[in-house]
């Protein structure tokens, strides 16, 4: 159906737009590296991709007359999502461009900000990818290299976007959105668990987690207890 | 939400490009401030630095003293490029062993990418699912006001929000902890809670033009852009500010006797002595002007026609003139300028018949160049069509009727006949009623001939304050 293919791509878009984001907010750290400028570009293109796709899609959709009235105005929100979206990885874009200027990686006298940030952005870059693991492949410049493509970039995506708004008519304000305030909250219960899962996932890896050790001791104290309540119990009988 | 196709990025306030170099300097390895672990109950978070730290170091880079070293402090943290680890609502900086940590880049305040509704309302949406719906009264009130303003993107909102949580769980335990204190320090510094002082609150006069840092490919368009400007910029008018100055000074010296701030009213200032002989005298039509009034419209021809009452008066010399059809003419002109819409056709038509038409009543005296484009112009009626030739009789009429005014005998009887109204007497006994003296206008203590009025306010107050020594007048 085409509603659930449209759905599709745009979750798609959305979620490789999170991670951009996630990602340019490590430029400039003590995190940043030439692994996360090419990250960032195979990201960046990757957005570029699904953008594009879901742009046609949803143009010729829309030009579509025989649609009916519910479908539309669904057609029209998943619109103004796209729209949304679009202007969102415009500005971190921008940014991107702004903070790769600022913070170039091979000058010794240019120091990274020491926010705090060691691990890695592999994780959310193989996210965004939908790979198991990413592969870096990259010159050792491409944090000078890649900024003259970012520029073209934002040049063509503020001109998708100018295209988008001259040629299809969809006014945002006739949208109303499906979600109440709150609504993210209702979904958090399978969030939930697997949130917890993960985290904790992670603490068994650490071996000084104080709560454990606790249930450990007590769980073992009553164990023994058990022990010699049944010894004595076997003894006195 | 608008897109701007090829915006320009708005300019950066000059005291955030060098806060950002400050910051930068503070990271040299060897010469910076000194950087301790953080230590929560399981992770090890590096980075941090103890308010003392800093402080120190401002004062051994800057060798300036410890006060001026806390408040520089101070105004990096309330900029949000530093933001404290223990008490993160309290933008402050602390000159003892409070930790603290480097805001990152992406979060730096910026006027050049101001917060949206959109990314606040994001960040209001992922603490919702974190703390399970339980947020802080105004953080509640503004997600219910944004849920209404961007209530179209809604839908995104979620959607991001989402995706940005669990984007985020691909990192560490420790990178995910300072990347939630990094969101909660930018958005205390663009959204303070009510109460707070907000720091990105900054007045038009503020902005300085800086360009921007990073200028993108200079194409064609920046060039033109460039000569466009550099020609605006040759083709303005410049006067000396010697002339400007003195020009000032003359209207200044000119208009001070007629300023009723400066100078005084007479008869007495309506909001001090609740009298207000002063206002319906100075009425629109009034039968005997002030001589003050009078005096006036002697300054300058706008100054005359200004007045209801002095353009009735000129029309009285004109009509001894026989020229009364340019001021009539002037007057239709203005009432097509600033009339009705609707009338316009009407009163164009009314004003070609009257003046313009050759054989016309009140024929005015146009010069032919002029006529030709009123002319031209009736055919396509909108409210401007009769500005060149209402700015010729206009400077006509400055140019030879105004100065023979000025000369007649009608304004000379004006000026004689005017009335100087006289001050108020003292009151002796309703003083006690009303007079709340706040305090005294500067042109009650400085006029010369104000003794009698400060005499007055000072009898007013005996009965409220000590008895005043009674002046000599």
């Amino acid at each position: 159906m085409v509603k659930e293919e449209c759905k599709a791509l745009l979750d798609a878009l959305n979620k490789v737009a999170a991670c951009y984001r996630h990602m340019v907010l490590t430029i400039g750290g003590t995190a940043d590296s030439q692994n996360l400028r090419e990250e960032l570009r195979k990201t960046r293109q990757k957005a570029q991709e699904l953008a594009v796709a879901n742009r046609n899609k949803l143009t010729g959709v829309l030009k579509d007359r025989t649609v009916s009235k519910e479908d539309k105005a669904e057609f029209e929100r998943l619109w103004v999502i796209f729209s949304t979206c679009m202007e969102i990885l415009e500005v971190d874009m921008r940014r991107a461009l702004e903070l790769g200027h600022e913070f170039p990686l091979n000058v010794p006298k240019k120091h990274l900000i020491q926010t705090g940030m060691s691990g890695g952005t592999s994780g959310v870059a193989a996210r965004a990818m939908s790979v198991q693991n990413m592969k870096y492949e990259a010159e050792h410049n491409i944090d000078v290299v890649d900024l003259k493509d970012l520029e073209k970039e934002i040049n063509q995506v503020g001109e998708m976007m100018y295209e988008m708004e001259m040629k299809v008519n969809v006014p945002h304000w006739t949208v109303e959105a499906k979600q109440d305030p709150g609504a993210e909250l209702k979904s958090t219960v399978s969030m939930g668990a697997s949130s917890m899962g993960m985290i904790s996932v992670e603490e068994n890896k650490s071996f000084c987690d104080i709560s454990k050790v606790l249930a450990g001791v007590i769980f073992s104290a009553v164990l023994i207890i058990a022990i010699v309540l049944a010894v004595c119990v076997v003894k006195l009988s | 939400m608008t897109i701007s196709a090829g915006g320009r990025p708005r300019p950066h306030m000059p005291c955030l490009a060098k806060m950002e170099r400050m910051i930068v300097i503070m990271q040299d390895p060897d010469m910076g401030v000194k950087m301790r672990n953080q230590r929560l109950l399981i992770t090890v978070i590096p980075h941090a630095m103890t308010g003392n730290d800093i402080v120190e170091w401002l004062i051994q880079k800057y060798t300036i003293s410890e006060e001026e070293s806390l408040h520089l402090g101070n105004l990096i943290v309330k900029h949000g490029y530093i933001y404290p680890l223990k008490d993160p609502r309290n933008l402050v900086l602390r000159a003892d062993e409070s930790p603290y940590r480097f805001q990152t880049p992406y979060f730096w305040t910026s006027t050049k990418w101001p917060a949206t509704e959109l990314d606040y309302a994001i960040y209001l949406a992922k603490k919702n699912i974190r703390k399970q719906g339980d947020l802080i009264d105004h953080e509640k009130d503004n997600y219910n006001l944004l849920h209404k303003r961007i209530n179209h993107t809604w839908d995104f909102v979620v959607m991001q929000a989402r995706e940005q949580l669990r984007a985020a769980k691909q990192r560490r335990k420790g990178d995910r902890i300072v990347i939630d204190c990094q969101e909660q320090a930018y958005w205390l510094v663009n959204r303070p809670p009510p109460g707070a002082p907000n720091v990105m609150e900054h007045g038009l006069k503020q902005r300085n033009c800086h360009a921007s840092r990073v200028q993108l490919t200079k194409n064609m368009d920046y060039y033109k852009r460039e000569i466009e400007y550099c020609r605006k910029a040759m083709g303005r008018t410049r006067v000396k500010s010697s002339i400007c100055l003195e020009g000032y000074v003359k209207f200044n010296e000119q208009y001070v006797p007629h300023d009723p701030i400066m100078s005084g009213c007479l008869p007495s200032n309506p909001w001090i002595t609740d009298d207000n002989t002063y206002w319906t005298m100075n009425a629109p039509t009034v039968m005997t002007p002030t001589k003050l009034r009078v005096e006036r419209w002697g300054f300058s021809f706008s100054e005359l026609l200004g007045d209801a009452l002095g353009r009735a008066q000129f029309m009285e010399f004109l009509k001894k003139e026989f020229s009364a059809e340019n001021l009539s003419f002037w007057e239709a002109c203005e009432e097509l300028r600033y009339g009705e819409q609707s009338r316009i056709a009407e009163i164009m038509d009314s004003i070609y018949q009257h003046f313009l038409a050759p054989g016309a009543t009140r024929w005015v005296n146009i010069d032919s160049k002029t006529m030709e484009r009123t002319l031209e112009g009736l055919k396509t009626p909108h409210r401007y069509v009769m500005d060149d030739a209402q700015m010729h009789i206009y400077m006509l009429m400055k140019k030879d009727s105004y100065p023979r005014f000025l000369k007649s005998d009608l304004y000379k009887s004006l000026l004689a006949e005017a009335i100087i109204p006289p001050e108020t007497k003292k009151r002796v006994f309703p003083f006690m009623r009303k007079q709340r003296h706040s305090s005294p206008s500067p042109a009650l203590l400085l006029l010369p001939g104000g003794e009698p009025e400060a005499k007055a306010e000072d009898k007013s107050r005996t009965p409220v304050a000590a008895p005043v020594p009674e002046e000599e007048s």
